[in-house]
């Protein structure tokens, strides 16, 4: 695509990310869900994906689907920089996705964490491959981290020991708004990486192939009744 | 007089009872003995001797819980349960680098607010 | 025997969150179910006496007196009603009185209902309250809970008898197998050994919650309600009901220490034997007699402890009949064909009458398909109040022709 001047000058500065490595991780159902990152033409999939969500007010579903869906646009057209998408998917089909953002070689913004299957940990372990990519991966030194459920809150807070720089307000402030700033730190994530990351790579070739086309769900735990 | 020599900074202790008609020691008191029969009063205290449990003490089980009720904050506490020599038992929180059944451990106590309400007397074993 | 009571009517809500939804309304829900099935809904100010199983629900729900307002939720005032509360093991103590009701002389007809809404609070509030059964001073201010005291006992138990984490597992793989067929059971999904025990996800996928326990070793927090109406098939008005009873053959409970520290051996049950060797012997039968089990596992370890100490199985050995299958639906002896506690959930007051409602479901032959015992005779459950210091044992037999 040819980039004219005047898009230059709306895009961000882009710095160029290490991608994420899939990997393939055996829920308690004894399911896989592979866990990898988003590619910028599966928009579609994953927009669609979260939109009837954002009907849904119990466990605020409603905002996060929102708030993703705006990042998820923000990312493929373009006018958010360094942004990445992981997914999981089992048979193909999205069973969660993670936003998160870049920041600088030292930061990184967690976004959201969004979970339709349910009752098997999905988001528990999309955050963790969130943070393992910005941590790990990237190279960063720490990432900013609000919630907007309460039990989600406090279940990162607590479980990962998370460092409450909400007195350091305004001046540590997260992008999504948010009050009180947490933040996940190397040495508080090398303490628990073992505990809540986990997966095999490389992932064997069929479930890499189950995972080659994202697939809409047919079906919502959280919308009784939903017909696509 | 006043006896002001009560709000001086005290340390905290755990209380074990002795049946003083026959001698039976418990923790926790009981209002009966289980022995002989005979009433504690917890007004007067008649007839029944306090003692402070303290000091060397025997792991019997331990466990290392993660998920912690509402009101603390830490990300795991360990508790076990004691033998001391005097063939009492207790429960606590342990302060313990590696726990083995069977160690030697040491028991503390100091004051906790984790619960609601006044604060509480803890039991803390350590090495 | 001191009385001829039997089983008429049951009912039993989806176990799960009902956390929006008004405690005696889900009582009165299962109430209902329990009344329609022994068509006596309409006759229902006919009953002598309600008596209602509940552990906490000025805690959990900030409501007290629930066996009144369920009298008028059901709309059968003037009828009598009372709150029984023996910790998880409400339920069953719940139907203890109830049958020591009929027994009396002073009631024919009784409905049972036992119901808890747990998740109107935070897990760790949730825990915080069922902490509140130990004892203050010496358990609930060091900060111990229910599975502190789990861990410990399996870990003791684990050291004296060889018992690994993967057997824990296997139960969790069997009961969640039983739960997936049960219309009741909280959570209806299978897990597999691999997912939660072999495989290189298994220790991130079931994490630690109290060492040695896991947390596919640990039942779920759950709401719900289960029901039961019981008769006195002495009376003339047993006549009225169409369905063929099941009989209480045997009810009773025993105590043991407050404190788990100062239990004579750490690794025994005393209360769970002493409920059942009276409960055997209330029913003329013995361990050899039971058919199949609804034994409390509120963490798994305890489903192995009990059914050792009921008499199932050797000191020690129980898990090595679980490797071998025999408490699987089609094995020698099948435990927690409900899903357990594990799959089924626990409502903490309810749990003690779904346990019932089991054993008549299987004593009917009403169960699912795929879950249904091959003609069972006498069924066993065992309510565990506190940590074991408080223990209801119920024997069921299927009614005869």
């Amino acid at each position: 695509m040819s980039i004219d001047e005047m898009e230059k000058k709306l895009r961000p500065p882009e710095i160029p990310l290490k991608p994420y490595l899939p990997k393939v991780i055996t829920l308690a159902s004894g399911e896989k869900m592979v866990v990898r990152e988003a590619r910028r033409e599966e928009t579609g999939t994953l927009l669609g994906t979260i939109y009837p969500l954002i009907g849904v007010p119990t466990d605020f579903y409603d905002i996060v689907a929102v708030r993703m869906y705006a990042e998820l646009l923000g990312w493929y057209r373009y006018r958010v920089a360094n942004e990445f998408v992981i997914v999981g998917a089992v048979n193909g089909v999205i069973a969660g996705i993670v936003t998160s953002r870049h920041v600088s070689s030292k930061l990184g913004m967690s976004l959201h964490t969004l979970t339709i299957k349910r009752g098997l940990r999905v988001g528990a372990q999309l955050f963790a491959a969130k943070m393992e990519h910005h941590l790990d991966d990237l190279g960063e030194e720490e990432v900013h981290i609000v919630a907007e459920s309460p039990n989600g809150f406090k279940r990162w807070m607590i479980e990962y020991q998370l460092e409450d720089r909400s007195s350091q307000f305004p001046e540590v402030r997260h992008e999504l708004g948010g009050v009180p700033t947490y933040v996940l730190t190397r040495k508080l994530w090398e303490a628990v990486r073992n505990i809540k990351c986990t997966g095999t790579r490389p992932v064997p070739e069929q479930d890499l192939k189950s995972a080659e086309r994202l697939i809409m769900p047919s079906e919502y735990p959280q919308i009784p009744g939903f017909k696509r | 007089m006043v006896d002001f020599d009560m709000y001086d900074a005290r340390a905290p202790k755990i209380m074990a009872y002795r049946c003083l008609t026959c001698g039976t020691a418990y923790y926790p008191a009981p209002m009966v003995c289980g022995k002989c029969s005979a009433r504690r009063d917890p007004v007067t205290g008649k007839g029944w001797e306090a003692f402070e449990l303290e000091g060397s003490c025997e792991l019997l089980t331990w466990t290392r819980v993660w998920n912690l009720p509402e009101g603390y904050t830490k990300k795991y506490l360990l508790f076990g349960i004691v033998q001391f020599e005097n063939g009492l038992r207790a429960s606590g929180q342990l302060e313990v680098e590696d726990p083995k059944t069977g160690m030697r451990l040491n028991a503390t106590v100091r004051e906790s607010d984790e619960r609601p309400g006044n604060p509480v007397n803890v039991f803390v074993f350590k090495e | 025997m001191p009385a001829n009571v039997g089983i008429v009517g049951i009912g039993h809500t989806r176990f799960g969150n009902s956390s929006e939804y008004d405690l005696a309304d889900v009582m009165a829900y299962a109430a209902s179910d329990a009344l329609q099935d022994a068509e006596f809904l309409e006759r229902r100010r006919e009953i002598d006496q309600v008596i209602v199983g509940n552990m906490a629900s000025g805690l959990f729900c900030h409501q007290s007196a629930v066996a009144s307002s369920l009298v008028s939720r059901m709309d059968m005032e003037p009828v009598p009603a009372e709150l029984v509360e023996n910790g998880p093991a409400s339920g069953a103590s719940a139907i203890k009185i109830g049958y020591m009701a009929v027994a009396s002389g002073m009631a024919d007809i009784v409905l049972v209902v036992g119901g808890e809404v747990m998740r109107k609070v935070s897990g760790w509030i949730a825990t915080d309250h069922v902490a509140t059964m130990l004892h203050t001073e010496a358990e609930y201010n060091m900060g111990l809970t229910l599975p502190a005291f789990g861990g410990m006992f399996t870990r003791l138990y684990m050291e004296k008898y060889g018992l690994t984490e993967r057997d824990l597992a296997l139960l969790a793989v069997k009961n969640h197998r039983n739960g997936a067929r049960n219309t009741y059971a909280h959570i209806q999904l299978p897990c597999t050994i691999e997912a939660i025990a072999d495989g290189p996800d298994a220790a991130v996928v079931n994490n630690y919650v109290a060492e040695p326990l896991r947390m596919y070793s640990t039942c779920p927090v759950s709401d719900g309600a289960a029901a039961l109406l019981l008769v006195n098939m002495d009376s003339p008005k047993a006549r009225d009901f169409k369905k063929r009873p099941v009989r209480i053959a045997g009810v009773a409970s025993a105590t043991d220490t407050h404190c788990v520290h100062n239990r004579k051996d750490p690794l025994r049950l005393e209360a769970v034997r002493l409920a059942a060797e009276k409960a055997y012997r209330m029913a003329g039968v013995g361990p050899k007699d039971i058919s199949f089990a609804e034994l409390h596992d509120a963490f798994s370890i305890l489903e192995l402890a009990i059914s050792e100490e009921v008499g199932f199985f050797e000191r020690g050995k129980s898990f090595l009949a679980v490797r071998r299958g025999e408490t699987d639906i089609g094995g020698r002896l099948p435990i927690n064909t409900s899903g357990g506690l594990k799959a089924k959930g626990h409502p903490v007051g309810a749990t003690g009458v779904s346990q019932a409602v089991e054993l008549v479901r299987q004593l009917r032959g009403e169960a699912e398909e795929g879950r249904q015992v091959k003609n069972p005779k006498y069924g066993m459950s065992v309510n565990f109040g506190g940590f074991g210091n408080n223990v209801v044992a119920l024997i069921c037999a299927k009614g005869e022709d």
